[in-house]
């Protein structure tokens, strides 16, 4: 029967999320292709990987080796190409996060594979597997064919769901290809991102104050923007007076002269909306703005907008977001 | 060290004859809120070799205003050493990435603030304006701002508003208007710069324009002293209309009982030494009473809008200068302050608001002040 692997993702003793969700959603793909679907384990002291794994996959295929205690694409590399060549498997899925970039395409290569990055989804057509994967920022999705098998892909995270099948793993250790030592790339340590430090761009939901909110530093006036953010599972932003009264990092100012965000939803609280604000905001998916102002020009951008009191909207949102969660 | 065409900056700005008297950093409204120092930079540019300008993010807080120019007693410019130093930034990709984003757009788009060039005219869709191919005595250049930004967009159709109650006889060129460059130099990106002058010039050349009027005082620099090969004579709004006052073709009736403060846009006064006419425009209005900072004319503050500051924040902190400007102006009893600048409007536009002086005094361009006198 022919294998997918999926090569398991750990970090600092955690299984990552796009473990399971690559596990959970090739499973119709492999069920198509005919395919059993094996977790490849690499790794040191990796016990309760397996146990963790077992009810996500038909096999467990383990190696371990001291030199696998860290990701290292290089020692990653040889490992995987020892196994795919000598198990064939007709699919092979890492994850697109910065181990599977690091790692995807030099093992693509050296195989002679074909490689398609950041997939979404699968699909067959005529047997022959065609991956979907977006273009554009995001704007189309594209199929990509492949010519041949084997395949390999790397999945965005989150594209899938992690859904357990309930399955019973047979677990295989395999002796570790690793006798050489690895020179050309070693591990470190790791650096953790300093606190606070949030990339506005990459957030999906956004609630961004103005000038309209007066004293930002004001224990008061934060704490209730931060509950309604804190409800919504957003991120702060602001435009460029709050930046220059100090009361936000510059990071997070949006604008021509600040970063430019597309988020699904950008609630903008006591922003008059100052062409140079709205241009590094306006692709935003859902506009939501309130302000005091019927004539402020963020409402010609937003796609709801809300004319009054931020003060007395901004509590009435997070109770009802609270509601709508179904919490109490 | 040496430019991006191969002189040294030495030779290529002449500084050898520098007295390193201070007076350009003296006068530099930035110095005393950023490590930019115009002296500093003129002498490390004679001494030291290329690394001297890596990783120095405050040469983004220069506006290029150029009062250093303006100061300096061997008629060097420091300016142009900072413009430079941006230069080999710009080849080095050692650029913000908001600078980077403008550049981006001005190639693709014809103007820095990534709005689609079939957009450019919207703001004149119901005003029914000649078009350059019919021919005209005036090419009105608009420009990216006055055209894109919905706020200054009220500055272009007063002006046309004013034009026509003047009986200009003028055209614009539409969505085949692009960037005039003037910002774009400065951000030290001189390959794109020059790309736009041709592009301009022959655009101009095609339509046979004799005579261009401009909203913003940086395109008329850029025109008027830089661009080569350009034949047309360029004026600034505020020159025209004044001439249009003179020939009593401009009649200023409706009375307007406030007191208004004007602040010289550097790319029009220091610059270009404009000072008279704008004044004139405003005090020419039945009831204004016109007031004056205490800095005024070769002596007025930066609004901080200029050499690619619209883009940039880079390093400066501390009061801007428009808010200090606004402060100003709210204690000498203002009640409007008078701009003849797109980013004069939008800095100090902001800056009202940073100081909570909402309701209290406004911003208007000239033009929109023109408007409310005519009608």
């Amino acid at each position: 029967m022919a294998e997918v692997f999926v090569l398991v993702e750990h970090r600092r003793g955690e299984l990552r999320d796009i473990t399971f969700e690559m596990l959970s959603g090739c499973r119709d793909l492999a069920k198509n292709l005919n395919a059993s679907i094996t977790a490849v384990l690499l790794g040191k002291n990796i016990d309760n990987f397996v146990e963790q794994l077992k009810s996500w996959a038909d096999k467990i295929l383990v190696v371990e080796d001291d030199k696998l205690e860290n990701f290292n694409a290089e020692a990653y590399q040889r490992v995987l190409s020892h196994l795919i060549k000598e198990r064939k498997p007709i699919l092979t899925l890492i994850g697109h996060t910065s181990f599977g970039m690091d790692l995807a395409p030099a093992l693509a290569a050296e195989l002679g594979i074909p490689l398609a990055t950041d997939c979404i989804g699968f699909e067959l057509q005529d047997g022959r597997l065609v991956a979907i994967r977006q273009m554009y920022g995001g704007k189309v999705n594209a199929r990509i064919s492949f010519k041949t098998a084997p395949y390999m892909a790397t999945i965005r995270s989150a594209a899938f769901k992690a859904e357990e099948p309930g399955l019973s793993a047979e677990v295989e250790k395999a002796p570790s290809p690793l006798t050489e030592e690895i020179t050309t790339k070693r591990f470190l340590e790791y650096v953790e991102a300093a606190v606070g430090e949030v990339d506005i761009t990459q957030a999906e939901r956004i609630v961004a104050v103005g000038r309209g909110v007066g004293d930002y530093s004001d224990e008061k006036v934060r704490s209730i923007i931060e509950e309604l953010a804190n409800e919504l599972g957003a991120v702060i932003a602001c435009s460029r007076p709050i930046v220059d009264k100090g009361w936000l990092p510059k990071d997070r100012q949006v604008g021509t002269s600040g970063k430019t965000v597309k988020p699904k939803l950008y609630l903008a609280l006591g922003i008059s909306g100052a062409f140079q604000h709205v241009a590094g905001m306006s692709a935003s998916e859902t506009i939501v703005a309130v302000n005091k102002d019927p004539k402020a020009p963020i409402f010609t951008v937003a796609d709801y907008g809300i004319v009054d009191d931020l003060f007395k909207v901004v509590p009435v949102l997070t109770e009802k977001v609270r509601e709508a969660k179904g919490g109490s | 060290m040496e430019t991006i065409d191969g002189e040294s900056f030495g030779e290529k700005y002449d500084l050898f004859v520098c007295l390193q008297c201070g007076k350009c950093t003296g006068s530099c409204p930035l110095s005393m809120r950023s490590q930019l120092s115009p002296r500093k930079h003129v002498r490390e540019a004679l001494l030291f070799d290329n690394e001297v300008v890596l990783d120095k993010e405050f040469l983004w807080d220069c506006t290029t205003c150029a009062t250093c120019r303006l100061r300096c007693p061997r008629d060097l410019q420091p300016v142009e050493v900072i413009i430079g130093m941006r230069s080999i930034l710009i080849e080095e990709a050692k650029v913000p990435a908001t600078v980077q984003e403008a550049l981006e757009s001005t190639f693709k788009n014809g103007n820095p603030w990534g709005r689609a060039p079939s957009k450019r005219d919207e703001w004149a869709a119901e005003l029914s304006l000649k078009s350059a191919s019919e021919g005209a005595e005036y090419l009105y250049y608009v420009g990216c701002t006055p055209a894109y930004d919905p706020r200054v967009q009220n500055v272009a159709k007063s002006l046309v508003r004013v034009f026509k109650a003047a009986g200009v006889d003028f055209a614009i060129l539409g969505n085949e208007e692009k960037c005039c460059g003037n910002e774009i130099r400065r951000m030290g990106e001189v390959g794109l710069f020059e790309m736009l002058m041709e592009d301009n010039v022959e655009i101009f050349e095609n339509y046979g324009v004799e005579r261009i009027v401009t909203s913003s005082p940086h395109c008329y620099n850029v025109f008027k002293n830089e661009y080569e090969g350009l034949k047309a004579e360029v004026f600034h709004y505020t020159q025209l209309l004044c001439e249009k006052l003179d020939n009593g073709l401009l009649k200023l009736t409706k009375e307007l009982k406030k007191k208004v403060i004007y602040q010289d846009p550097c790319f029009l006064g220091k610059q270009n030494k404009i000072f008279e006419e704008p004044r004139k425009l405003i005090s020419s209005i039945p009831g204004v009473e016109l007031l004056e900072y205490d800095r005024e004319k070769e002596r007025s503050v930066c609004c901080e809008g200029g050499g690619g500051r619209m883009w940039a924040e880079a390093t400066a902190t501390g009061e801007r200068t428009a808010e200090t400007r606004v402060k100003e102006a709210v204690a000498l009893g203002a009640e409007i302050i008078a701009v003849a600048c797109p980013f004069c409007m939008l800095t100090f536009e902001d800056a009202v608001k940073m100081t909570g002086y909402e309701g209290k005094i406004e911003v208007k361009d000239i033009s929109e002040l023109l408007v409310e006198a005519i009608e």
